[in-house]
C-alpha cells in the first residue's frame, strides 16, 4: 500500500493506482473527457489535471496517467487547478459549443462567457474513438492523421476501411456529440446536435425506429408525456 | 583497413599514426571550411580551384589542403585559413584563390585579402587575434578546423579515440559515471539535466532484461540553430566516441543517432564515420577484442519539430507517429520498445571524451559552479558576425553579442536577443549583463534551449516575433494534447488580431492568462515552453503591444496592416507621400501640392530641412535599393506652386462670440496650432519674444539651408484675419499666464521652444570667444552679428554643430573651422548629407576627442585642451562609450569656441511657467500628458521643443497640429483622449503605365547642389531643385505600397457584385 495526502486527507491505495482512480475511490470528483474505464489512459484533454508536490515547486499533472507515489501531496481542486480547468473548458466551449457534455462541464464550472472567436468543430481529438476501436473492438480501423491544427481522425487514406465493422462504438463514446447524433449523414440526422432545442424526433415519425444513443433524452421524455 | 582485435594493438596503431604526422616537416596547409554553410557560399568552387592550381603547378609537395566542416565563422564564408600561421582570408572570390596559395607557399601575408576591420583600419594576421575568436573557448568546436570529417586517421592524429582507449583499459563503467557526475556536465539539449545522474539511473534500470539503448538526439529543429549540425558534420567521430563511452557506462548495446533528414551532409559524414569505425574494430560485436558489443544506427527524422522531444523521438524510432506521451515513466525506465533508453544531445556526447581525457576536475574549472564547461551557440539575426560561438557558461550576453558578434549589422541598435529557439524567450538589451547559464536564463523568462541566439534590432517588431514563433508552434505542435494544440492556435489568433490593429486591452489579459495555463497544463516540453515567446515579450515589451493596440502603431514598421504605406505612417504629420509622388509621376503638380499642404502647413520649409523619416522607411530603400528622394520631390513641387494658391477649407466661420486662444511662441508648432485653430473658428493671438516670427526656423537654421524669403512667404500664407501676431512680446517679461486667462482667452498654448544651449560644465565657459551654439546662430541670423573669427572650434556632432560650423565658415573673419566630436563619424547624430556638405566645404572633423580644459589669456579664449578617446564597451543604448586615453592630452589652438552639445528650454520662460503652477521635468522641459498635451494646469497646453527638448521641425509641426485638435476638444468640452485610428491609403491614383518606359531608373536621383567653391563664401541656398525630367524619373521609381490597400473603383465594384452572388 502507498500512503499519500489527498486534499489534506491521509489516504492510501495499492501500488499502481492512478491519481484519478484514487480520487474517485475517496469520493473527490475530477472531470474528464478523454478518459474512459476500460480504455488505456491517454492524457490528451488535460481536464483531469491535479496539483502535486509542495509550493512553489508544485506542478500540474494529468491524474489519469500519473500513478500515486509514496508520500505525495495531491490537491484536486486548488486555485491553480481550477484556473487551468476553467481556461481549458473555455477553450473547449469556443471550439465545440454544440457538445452537451462540454456545455454541462462548462456550466458546472461556472463559465458564463467565452472570450475567443467562436468555432464550430465536431471533434476535440480526445482519441476515445481511436482507443475504443483498437482496444475494445479490436478493429484498429481509425487513427490520427496530421499534426498541429491539421490533426484529424480518419481511416488510412480516408477511404472506407475493411477493418471497420460499423459497430458504432466510436460514435457511442464520442463526447463531442456531433457524430453520435447526426451519424455520418446529416440529412438523416436524428436531432441535429444537442444544441438544437427542439429535436426533430418529436415531430418526425420516421425517427422512431432509428437507433438513438441518448439516454435519458429530453425528446423521448416529452414524447412519453404526450402519450 | 585491417580490423584491430585488441586494445594494445589499437594503442600501437594510434601511436604510429601520431608519430608519423609529427615526423613530417611543417608544411603550409590551406584549411577550407566546407560545411553546409560553406558549401552554400561557394566553398566547393574554392576547393576546386585550389586543387587545380596545385596540380597544374605540381605544388603537391609544398602545400597541403584540408577540407573541414563548419568552423563557426559562417559570416566570412567562403574563407581559407592558412596554417601554421593561422591567417584568415575571408569572403574570397574565385579569382582571389591563387593569391592566397602564393602567399601561403611564399610564407607572406596578402594584406589586401587578410581579415581586417575596415572601420578602425586594422588587419588581423592571426585567427586568434580576431575579436570573434579571441574571447571564445573553443574546446569542442575548435577541433572542427583540425579535422577532415571523412578521415578517421585525421581524427586519430588529433588524439581522437585516446579517451576510448583509456576507458577500455580502465574497464570500469562506474568510474566513467563518477567522472561525468563530478564534471557537472548538464544536458546541452536545453533542459540541463545532469548527464551523469541520467547515466547512473539508466545503468541502475533493470527493466529491459539487459537490453538498453543510447540515443544521440540530433533533431535540431529550431529556426536559426545549427550547432548540432556543425558538430555532426564537422567532427562525427567525436560523437561516436562519446556514444561508445556512454554505452559502456550505462551498459547499452545499441545506439541510434536520430538526425533530421534536412541535414544530408551530416548524415553522409556520420555514415562514413560509422563505417570507418566499424572497419577499424572500434564499433561492432566485439569492440577491440574486449567483448563489449556496441553498434550505431542512423535514423533519419521526417521533419517534425516535436520529434526532438524525447518521448516523441522514441515513438518515431519505433516507427510510430512522432508524438509525446505523458511522463512518467521516463525513457530511462521505459523507452524504445519498453527498454531503458538514455537520450543525450549531440553536444553533450561531444563533451564526454573531453571530460574523460582532461579529468573531471579540470573540466569543471571552466564555467561557473553548477554550470560547468562550454556551450556552443548559433549567433544569428541582425548581427555582424553570424556563426557558431563557443563560450564558457556564465559568459555575459553582452560579450557574446557586442564583442564576439560585433554588434548590430544594421544602422539601428540591438533591441533584444531571443534564446532557445521558438519556445525560448526574448531578453531585452537592457538585461544583456545576464550571465548565460541554465539558471540565469530561466530566471529572466527564457531558456537555454539547444543554443540558438537570434539577435533583433529596432526594425524587429516584438509582436511580430511572438506571432512568428506561435505560427511555427501551432503548426509543429503534435496536436495530441488539447491545451497545446488549441492554446497555440488561440494565442496565434490573438497575436494576429493585435498585429492587424484589431486588438483590445482585453486581448492582452486573455493572452497572458491563456499563456500561463498552456505553460501549466501541457504534456511535453514543447507545450510547456510554447508560451515563452508570448510571456517574455509581454514581460519586457508590453509597451510595444500597447502601442499596437492603443495607438495602432508598429514602430518597427513590420506589421503591414498597421503600417500601410511606410512613407505615410513614418511621417509625424501623416503626409501621404506616396500620393504626391504618384501625382508627380503623372505630371499633376497642383494636386501634388494640395496633398502636401493638407497635411503640412510648412511644405516649403520641410522640403528643405525635414529629417525625412519617410525616406528612412521607404520600402525601395529597406528592401535593399535606394529610397525614393521624397524630400527632393517635395522641394520640386513647392518651388513650382506658390503657397498662396492653396486656400484651406474653413470648418467654421468666425463671429464676435467665437472663443479666443493664446499661443505663446511663433515657431513651427505655435504657428501650426494657430493656423489650424483659426480654420476651426477660433480667434488666435500669437505672442513672439523675438522681432520676427519663425522661432528656430529663423534663428537656428542658417539661410543657406533655408532662405529667409521662403520662411516669410510660408508664414504669410498661414496667417489670416483671425490670427493676431504680437512680436517682441515675451512670456514672463511682458505678460504672464494668469493675465492671459484674465484677458478672456479660453485656452493657452505654450510653444516657446528650447533656446538655451546646454553648457559643457568646464571652467571659463563664460570667457570671451566661447559661445553656446544657439546664441551664436541667433546673433547672426536675427541681428547679423558675426561672432566667429580666426580658427573656430565646434564641440558636438549633431545638426546644430554642423549648422554652427557651416555658418562660421561663411563669416568674414574666419580662417578655419574644426568640429570636435567624442565618438566616431558613424555615431554622429547629424544628417549624413549635412556631414558630407561640411566635408566638401573644407570643415575638418576631428573624432574621438573630448575637451578637458578651456584655456584663456587675459579672459579671452585662446585654446582648448583635449584628450583622445577610444571606443569602449557598449552601453545599454547599443552605442560604444568613449573612454579617455590617459596622457593623450593635447592643446588645440583656437580663437573661437562654439558649444553645440544640446539645447535646453529657455530658463527665462520656464521660470514664469513654474510660477504659474506648471510642472517642469528634471530636464527643464514642460511636463504634459503624452496623449492630450495638457500641462499640469487646466486649460494650458504645451507642444514642440519645450516639451520634447531639441527636436526636428516636422515633430514640432505634428505636435502643433495635435495641440490644435486637443484645444478644440477642450473648448468644446469634449473628451480629449480620442481612440487612435488606422491611417491606411484610401485614394486610388492610377499608376503611370511604365512597361515600355525606357526612362525607368534603378538609382536614386542626386540632389543637385551649388558648387562648393561658389557657395563656401556666401549664404545663398546650397541645394537646388530637381528638373522636371529628373523629378518624373524619380517619382516613377516609387514602388506604390499604397496599391496593396486600395483598388480602382471598378475592381471594387466587380468584387462587390461577385461577393453578392
Amino acid at each position: 500500500m502507498i500512503s499519500f495526502t489527498l486534499n489534506g486527507l491521509d489516504a492510501s491505495v495499492e501500488e499502481g493506482t492512478t491519481i484519478l482512480e484514487a480520487a474517485k475511490f475517496y469520493g473527490f470528483p475530477i472531470p474528464t473527457l478523454c478518459f474512459m474505464e476500460g480504455l488505456s489512459p491517454y492524457g490528451a484533454c488535460r481536464l483531469c489535471v491535479v496539483e502535486i508536490g509542495e509550493e512553489p515547486n508544485s506542478k500540474l499533472v494529468t491524474s489519469c496517467t500519473h500513478p500515486v507515489e509514496e508520500g505525495i501531496r495531491i490537491r484536486t481542486a486548488s486555485e491553480r487547478v481550477l484556473r487551468a480547468r476553467r481556461m481549458i473548458l473555455e477553450l473547449l466551449l469556443a471550439s465545440c459549443p454544440q457538445s452537451k457534455v462540454i456545455q454541462d462541464l462548462a456550466s458546472a464550472h461556472n463559465i458564463r462567457k467565452q472570450r475567443f472567436k467562436q468555432e464550430y468543430e465536431d471533434c476535440i481529438l480526445c482519441g476515445l474513438c481511436v482507443r475504443m476501436c483498437a482496444e475494445q473492438m479490436m478493429g484498429k480501423a481509425i487513427g490520427f492523421q496530421g499534426r498541429g491544427e491539421n490533426r484529424t481522425i480518419g481511416t488510412p487514406f480516408n477511404i472506407k476501411s475493411d477493418d471497420c465493422r460499423l459497430c458504432g462504438g466510436c460514435i457511442y463514446v464520442c463526447p463531442a456529440c456531433q457524430l453520435r447524433c447526426t451519424y455520418v449523414d446529416p440529412e438523416k440526422a436524428i436531432c441535429g446536435g444537442c444544441a438544437n432545442l427542439s429535436p426533430p424526433c418529436i415531430e418526425k415519425e420516421q425517427f422512431n425506429d432509428m437507433m438513438c444513443y441518448m439516454e435519458p433524452c429530453v425528446a423521448c421524455e416529452i414524447k412519453d408525456d404526450k402519450k | 583497413m585491417r580490423s584491430l582485435s585488441s586494445v594494445e594493438e589499437f594503442c600501437d596503431f594510434r601511436g604510429r599514426v601520431i608519430s608519423e604526422t609529427n615526423f613530417e616537416p611543417e608544411q603550409p596547409t590551406l584549411v577550407v571550411s566546407s560545411g553546409t554553410c560553406g558549401q552554400a557560399s561557394g566553398s566547393n568552387d574554392i576547393i576546386r580551384i585550389i586543387k587545380k592550381y596545385i596540380i597544374e603547378r605540381s605544388m603537391g609537395e609544398k602545400i597541403k589542403l584540408r577540407i573541414t566542416g563548419c568552423q563557426g565563422f559562417c559570416e566570412m564564408n567562403p574563407f581559407i585559413l592558412v596554417e601554421p600561421g593561422y591567417q584568415l582570408y575571408p569572403k574570397l572570390r574565385m579569382e582571389d584563390v591563387p593569391r592566397v596559395i602564393e602567399a601561403a607557399v611564399g610564407g607572406f601575408i596578402d594584406e589586401g585579402l587578410i581579415y581586417q576591420n575596415k572601420k578602425i583600419q586594422k588587419s588581423y594576421h592571426c585567427q586568434n587575434d580576431i575579436p570573434f575568436f579571441n574571447k571564445q573557448t573553443r574546446t569542442i568546436l575548435g577541433n572542427n578546423q583540425k579535422i577532415d570529417p571523412i578521415r578517421i586517421l585525421n581524427y586519430i592524429e588529433q588524439d581522437g579515440y585516446a579517451t576510448l582507449e583509456k576507458v577500455l583499459l580502465k574497464n570500469d563503467p562506474n568510474w566513467i559515471i563518477k567522472e561525468v557526475i563530478k564534471s557537472g556536465l548538464r544536458g546541452r539539449g536545453g533542459a540541463g539535466f545532469p548527464t551523469g545522474k541520467k547515466w547512473e539511473l539508466a545503468r541502475a534500470s533493470q527493466n529491459g532484461n539487459g537490453q538498453k539503448y543510447i540515443v544521440c538526439n540530433c533533431d535540431e529543429g529550431d529556426p536559426g540553430a545549427y550547432m548540432d549540425r556543425g558538430l555532426l558534420e564537422g567532427n562525427p567521430h567525436a560523437i561516436i566516441e562519446g556514444m561508445i563511452i556512454a554505452a559502456i557506462a550505462i551498459g547499452a548495446t545499441k545506439g541510434f543517432i536520430y538526425v533530421r533528414s534536412e541535414y544530408p551532409l551530416a548524415i553522409k559524414h556520420t555514415l562514413i564515420a560509422i563505417r570507418q569505425a566499424k572497419d577499424l574494430g572500434i564499433l561492432g560485436k566485439n569492440i577491440l577484442g574486449t567483448g563489449i558489443a556496441f553498434d550505431i544506427e542512423i535514423i533519419k527524422g521526417a521533419g517534425a519539430f516535436v520529434c526532438g522531444e524525447e518521448t516523441a523521438l522514441i515513438k518515431s524510432i519505433e516507427g510510430f507517429m512522432g508524438e509525446p506521451r505523458q511522463r512518467p515513466p521516463y525513457p530511462i525506465e521505459k523507452g524504445i520498445n519498453g527498454k531503458p533508453t538514455c537520450i543525450n544531445n549531440v553536444e553533450t556526447l561531444a563533451n564526454v571524451p573531453v571530460i574523460i581525457k582532461q579529468g573531471a576536475a579540470k573540466y569543471a574549472e571552466v564555467g561557473i559552479p553548477g554550470n560547468t564547461g562550454t556551450k556552443i551557440f548559433s549567433l544569428v539575426g541582425k548581427i555582424k558576425n553570424t556563426g557558431l560561438v563557443e563560450v564558457p557558461l556564465g559568459t555575459k550576453i553582452s560579450e557574446v553579442v557586442y564583442h564576439i558578434g560585433g554588434g548590430s549589422s544594421s544602422k539601428t541598435k540591438i533591441k533584444a536577443i531571443q534564446t532557445g529557439g521558438p519556445s525560448g524567450g526574448c531578453i531585452p538589451a537592457s538585461m544583456f549583463d545576464t550571465s548565460i547559464d541554465y539558471d540565469s536564463l530561466a530566471k529572466v523568462g527564457s531558456i537555454m534551449g539547444s543554443g540558438g541566439m537570434i539577435v533583433m534590432d529596432e526594425n524587429t517588431c516584438m509582436v511580430d516575433v511572438a506571432k512568428y514563433f506561435m505560427n511555427f508552434l501551432k503548426d509543429e505542435s503534435c496536436g495530441k494534447c488539447f491545451t497545446c494544440r488549441k492554446g497555440t492556435q488561440r494565442m496565434y489568433e490573438l497575436l494576429d488580431d493585435i498585429s492587424k490593429g484589431k486588438g483590445t486591452l482585453e486581448h492582452l489579459d486573455l493572452l497572458e492568462e491563456l499563456a500561463h495555463v498552456v505553460k501549466d497544463t501541457t504534456m511535453c516540453g514543447l507545450g510547456q515552453s510554447a508560451s515563452n515567446p508570448v510571456l517574455s515579450t509581454l514581460r519586457y515589451f508590453r509597451h510595444e503591444y500597447e502601442r499596437h493596440i492603443i495607438q495602432k502603431k508598429c514602430d518597427a514598421f513590420v506589421c503591414n496592416e498597421l503600417v500601410g504605406a511606410p512613407c505615410q505612417s513614418a511621417c509625424p504629420v501623416g503626409t501621404e507621400a506616396w500620393r504626391y509622388v504618384a501625382h508627380i509621376a503623372r505630371g499633376e503638380y497642383e494636386s501634388a501640392y494640395t496633398v502636401i499642404r493638407e497635411a503640412n502647413p510648412f511644405p516649403s520649409v520641410c522640403a528643405r530641412v525635414c529629417d525625412h523619416q519617410c525616406e528612412q522607411r521607404c520600402r525601395a530603400g529597406t528592401s535593399g535599393g535606394d529610397p525614393i528622394a521624397i524630400r527632393a520631390l517635395k522641394r520640386f513641387i513647392t518651388d513650382r506652386i506658390d503657397p498662396s494658391t492653396y486656400i484651406p477649407e474653413r470648418e467654421a466661420t468666425i463671429n464676435k462670440d467665437s472663443p479666443s486662444v493664446a499661443v505663446v511662441g511663433a515657431g513651427p508648432s505655435g504657428l501650426t496650432t494657430a493656423h489650424f485653430l483659426s480654420l476651426k473658428g477660433y480667434k488666435v493671438t500669437v505672442f513672439e519674444a523675438e522681432n520676427e516670427p519663425g522661432g528656430m526656423l529663423y534663428c537656428a537654421i542658417p539661410s543657406y539651408r533655408l532662405p529667409r524669403d521662403t520662411i516669410k512667404k510660408e508664414i504669410a500664407s498661414l496667417l489670416n484675419e483671425n490670427i493676431t501676431l504680437k512680436c517682441n512680446t515675451a512670456l514672463g517679461r511682458d505678460f504672464d499666464i494668469d493675465q492671459l486667462f484674465k484677458d478672456g482667452f479660453s485656452a493657452v498654448m505654450l510653444a516657446i521652444g528650447a533656446h538655451k544651449s546646454r553648457p559643457l560644465g568646464l571652467p571659463n565657459e563664460d570667457a570671451e570667444g566661447v559661445y553656446p551654439s544657439i546664441e551664436f546662430l541667433k546673433a547672426f541670423n536675427l541681428y547679423d552679428k558675426q561672432l566667429a573669427k580666426g580658427r573656430v572650434g565646434i564641440i558636438g556632432g549633431g545638426n546644430s554643430a554642423i549648422d554652427a560650423a557651416r555658418t562660421a565658415l561663411r563669416q568674414k573673419d574666419v580662417d578655419s573651422v574644426t568640429i570636435i566630436y567624442r565618438r566616431t563619424r558613424e555615431e554622429m547624430p547629424a544628417f549624413t548629407e549635412e556631414i558630407e556638405a561640411a566635408d566638401q566645404e573644407g570643415i575638418e572633423i576631428k573624432t574621438l576627442i573630448s575637451p578637458t580644459r578651456i584655456i584663456t589669456t587675459n579672459g579671452v579664449f585662446s585654446g582648448l585642451e583635449c584628450i583622445k578617446n577610444e571606443l569602449g564597451d557598449t552601453d545599454s543604448s547599443g552605442r560604444r562609450k568613449p573612454v579617455p586615453l590617459e596622457r593623450t592630452e593635447h592643446i588645440l589652438k583656437l580663437d573661437t569656441l562654439i558649444v553645440a552639445i544640446s539645447e535646453d528650454s529657455g530658463v527665462d520662460s520656464i521660470g514664469p511657467a513654474r510660477s504659474s503652477k506648471i510642472e517642469i521635468t528634471d530636464w527643464n522641459t514642460i511636463k504634459v500628458d503624452e496623449n492630450t498635451l495638457l500641462t499640469s494646469r487646466q486649460g494650458v497646453f504645451a507642444a514642440g521643443d519645450v516639451v520634447t527638448g531639441p527636436n526636428t521641425v516636422i515633430d514640432a509641426i505634428a505636435a502643433g497640429k495635435k495641440a490644435a485638435m486637443m484645444i478644440d476638444h477642450y473648448i468644446k468640452g469634449e473628451k480629449l483622449d480620442q481612440p487612435a485610428e488606422l491611417k491606411l491609403p484610401q485614394i486610388y491614383i492610377e499608376p503611370v503605365n511604365s512597361e515600355s518606359d525606357k526612362t525607368l531608373s534603378p538609382v536614386r536621383v542626386e540632389t543637385p547642389r551649388a558648387s562648393v567653391e561658389w557657395r563656401k563664401r556666401n549664404f545663398a541656398e546650397v541645394e537646388v531643385s530637381l528638373s522636371i525630367e529628373e523629378a518624373t524619373i524619380e517619382a516613377k521609381r516609387c514602388l506604390r505600397c499604397d496599391l496593396e490597400f486600395i483598388q480602382p473603383d471598378e475592381i471594387k465594384e466587380t468584387q462587390a457584385v461577385a461577393g453578392g452572388k
